[in-house]
């Protein structure tokens, strides 16, 4: 079952939103291509009755999909490769980027600009991360290899 | 949390191995141990990173326990030439 799903299943069981309410989501992911994260308005049960509230869905993994035939690899068979890296992980990973030293930092702005890599070590901060969580959508990437086969290579938080 | 188990699986066209629930706290417990018995270098690496690095001890320690904490969850499922390897961090 997916995260989305599963969510939206407890707050059914909370109480949060109502059965009709539950429908509805769940008839919407079923036809959102890639419905992971996002917002949704939906009533909640709250000491005063209902009361429109809007309730944001937090992505709790990410996900990378890689598709490629064996025509782009050269090995038998299909090749999959399917990693689910926790959301938290990544951000305590940019926290990584805060023990480097400034005067490690400078050398390393210095050196990537001199290799022609726009990029400072400095911008690696934990909120341009949720930025970046926040406009990452469904990613597809087709790369085309030989012959029109393609290998496909799918990111995208949930 | 720390992880505590990591479930293995590896399969092939041949052979199919059941799938192994591995706890992590046989991993642990020796690290542990081994920190402890290393705790008076760890130390003094950690000041001098603190002196003359200007790197807080304390936040090294934080970082690297939030990574550990994080691992849980983490599922990577790689299939080619006809093998399959599972692993999950519960």
């Amino acid at each position: 079952m997916n995260e989305n799903r599963r969510q939206i299943l407890e707050m059914l069981a909370a109480g949060k939103i109502t059965a009709d309410e539950a429908e509805r989501l769940l008839a919407a992911l079923e036809s959102e291509p890639a419905a992971t994260v996002g917002d949704f308005n939906g009533s909640i049960a709250g000491s005063r009755g209902w009361s429109e509230t809007p309730v944001r869905t937090h992505a709790k993994y990410l996900r990378v999909l890689v598709q490629a035939d064996e025509t782009m690899t050269g090995m038998k068979g299909p090749t999959t490769v399917n990693v689910r890296v926790p959301m938290q992980l990544l951000r305590a990973g940019v926290r990584l980027a805060s023990l480097i030293p400034p005067q490690a930092q400078e050398q390393l702005d210095e050196a990537l600009n001199r290799h022609g890599v726009p990029f400072t070590v400095s911008q690696i901060k934990p909120e341009n991360l949720e930025e970046l969580i926040d406009h990452l959508e469904d990613l597809t990437v087709d790369v085309d290899g030989n012959d029109g086969n393609a290998t496909k290579v799918r990111v995208f938080c949930e | 949390m720390i992880p505590l188990i990591a479930v293995l699986h590896i399969e092939n066209a041949r052979w199919h191995m059941p799938r192994l629930w591995i706890p992590l706290i046989l991993f642990w417990i020796p690290v542990i141990l081994i920190l402890i018995l290393l705790s008076p270098f760890i130390v003094i690496v950690l000041l001098a990173l603190s002196l003359f690095g200007g790197i807080s001890a304390w936040r090294v320690i934080t970082v690297f326990w939030d990574i550990l904490c994080s691992l849980p969850g983490t599922n990577v499922h790689v299939t080619a030439n006809g093998n399959r390897i599972q692993v999950r961090i519960l």
